[in-house]
């Protein structure tokens, strides 16, 4: 593997301006049962160990997930394989002990607008800060060590109000009590920005805005890029207002299909899109020309082919997206969700390979 | 009098309050409930469920058209029950073993019970033996898998391959969920697969020998 001539951060910096870079800046995400099989097979190290060989360039400083009640996390049953909880967003949700996976969610504290009105809202607008200065200032600094591009993480309204109300009231509330999700969104919003404020103001120079927000399943996206624009658009806008003013670049993460609504999300600032997920429809090879020179593509190599473990379908499909995106010179590497644990260590560092030949400049 | 068409039209918008009055309205003109449902509200259901194919329609109409038929199912199942009516069809659906996920369950389960569908739903982390216990049980005509994980399919090989091997011949099995395809269906042996709520009913239907 060559000797990388910049840093990360240049590197980044560099895709977001579509200028010169030594080769596509880098970075992966796995399911924990992933990392488990591969020690099993030789990795020595956690996933920090992969994302150095890897050589990921990308740094978070915070988690940024405002909640009503922070911290809390009770128990409220468990049998061998799952714990049932209450937890800091009031709702009741069935987790899995020691492995991965979403929840199953039982209920929702926040279950009507008056629950909102009288409890959430001003519980949530009382919260401490919700990300840790010091945490940050220790993630920003192991960033800077390793030449890495830093960036906050926060999640944004439409994640955030379904979590809090659950994503059946969310979706109808959507039709039935607009006025009520946008005030969600609104205050969510607020806070998180707020939030990012008092990180920035505390000594933090991030180089960017990650947003995450899942707002699209394998076959479109969760309300009409319509309902998108009028009840959650303004929130992402501003969010990527509020760092553009500050010098900040924007990446958004969603799962799903959401080519529908690329224009929007160009019009609302943001800069890159990540993971783009193949399994739902999503390629860059098809989209890469009409928007690679204003949405950078980070990700969109599809886990259902690393799956395989066959290098030959891999390799094609590495070959052919990272042409496609490095074509504009705003191409990331990102699997297109996470790396599951149907693919052998043998065959991540074959990626590995792939990535270095493909993604070279 | 509003007609059985007015009832689909207003199913087809979401409009629940007009839904229950129709249906109130209709019961009270003497309309048979059974027809209520087949000729009002099941149309209804079909018209969301080809919008939503089209993405002319997306997941919130879809599902303030299911809670509009919900609440006219109120009224006419105790009618249909002590009439002996019950639906042709029976479904069982869950979410594979080692998953939690349900949103896709739960839209699949309101669309077949649109396309009226008896619907038993298992919920979450199903085991292939409650799969096999409850298709038995139910003389089920379909059995539904959903997962949202790649780390959970396995889990749906292992139970299309249990209820294969029971043999229940009358039992045709449908998978689906973000990462699977007609291709992973057809690997594990799979009777169906659907990419969406809107196909899952035209898939369900053919697979139980109704004309979709």
């Amino acid at each position: 593997m060559k000797s990388p001539s910049m840093t990360g951060c240049e590197r980044v910096s560099r895709m977001f301006a579509r200028r010169e870079q030594d080769r596509v800046p880098r970075c992966d995400s796995f399911w924990p049962e992933t990392i488990t099989r591969w020690q099993r097979e030789g990795l020595a190290g956690d996933h920090h160990e992969v994302m150095r060989r890897l050589g990921a360039d990308f740094q978070s400083l915070c988690w940024c997930w405002p909640a009503p009640f922070p911290g809390r996390r009770e128990v409220l049953s468990q049998d061998a394989e799952t714990e049932t909880v209450r937890d800091a967003w009031g709702g009741v949700a069935r987790f899995w002990k020691g492995r991965s996976g979403t929840p199953e969610h039982i209920s929702f504290g926040c279950d009507s607008r008056a629950a909102w009105e009288t409890t959430y809202r001003p519980a949530m607008l009382d919260a401490p800060l919700a990300a840790n200065l010091s945490d940050a200032r220790r993630c920003e600094a192991e960033g800077r060590a390793l030449g890495r591009w830093t960036h906050l993480t926060g999640v944004e309204g439409f994640e955030a109000l379904r979590r809090l109300i659950g994503d059946e009231a969310c979706l109808v509330a959507m039709i039935e009590d607009p006025e009520w999700v946008r005030d969600i969104v609104d205050v969510h919003t607020d806070i998180v920005l707020r939030t990012f404020e008092a990180l920035m103001a505390g000594g933090l120079e991030p180089e960017g805005l990650w947003i995450y927000g899942d707002m699209a399943y394998n076959h479109a996206t969760m309300c009409s890029p319509a309902m998108y624009r009028d009840l959650v658009w303004p929130a992402h806008k501003r969010m990527a207002e509020w760092a553009h003013s500050r010098g900040q670049r924007v990446i958004y993460h969603t799962d799903g299909h959401v080519r529908q609504v690329l224009d929007l999300y160009v019009a609302a600032g943001f800069e890159c899109l990540q993971p783009i997920e193949a399994k739902a429809g999503m390629d860059i090879r098809e989209f890469a020309p009409a928007y690679g020179n204003r949405l950078a593509m980070f990700g969109n190599i599809d886990v259902m082919k690393m799956a395989t473990n066959d290098l030959g379908l891999i390799e094609e499909e590495m070959r052919t997206k990272f042409a496609a995106g490095m074509a504009t010179r705003g191409y990331a590497y990102h699997s297109d969700h996470s790396v599951p644990p149907q693919v052998s260590w043998d065959t991540y560092q074959a990626i590995i390979g792939f990535v270095e030949r493909y993604g070279t400049y | 009098m509003p007609q059985l068409t007015d009832l689909t039209a207003a199913v087809a918008a979401g409009k629940r309050i007009d839904t229950v009055r129709i249906t109130q309205e209709l019961l009270a003109a003497g309309t048979g409930p059974q027809d209520i449902v087949e000729r009002g509200l099941v149309p209804g259901m079909a018209i969301v469920g080809e919008q939503f194919k089209r993405n002319e329609i997306f997941v919130p109409e879809m599902l303030v058209a299911a809670r509009a038929m919900k609440e006219a199912l109120k009224l006419l199942e105790p009618l249909l029950a002590s009439a002996g009516i019950r639906p042709k069809y029976t479904a069982i659906i869950g979410t594979v073993q080692g998953d939690l996920h349900d949103i896709g369950k739960n839209l699949i389960s309101m669309m077949w019970r649109g396309a009226n569908f008896a619907v038993i739903d298992l919920g979450t982390n199903v085991s292939p033996e409650r799969y096999l216990a409850a298709a038995k049980e139910h003389n089920a005509n379909l059995v539904g898998l959903s997962a949202l994980l790649t780390t959970t399919m396995p889990a749906m090989k292992d139970t299309v391959r249990i209820i294969k091997a029971a043999g229940l011949t009358g039992t045709k099995i449908m998978i689906g969920g973000a990462p699977i395809t007609q291709a992973f269906a057809d690997e594990i042996g799979a009777d169906g697969y659907a990419a969406d709520a809107g196909t899952a009913v035209d898939i369900a239907k053919k697979l139980v020998g109704q004309a979709a």
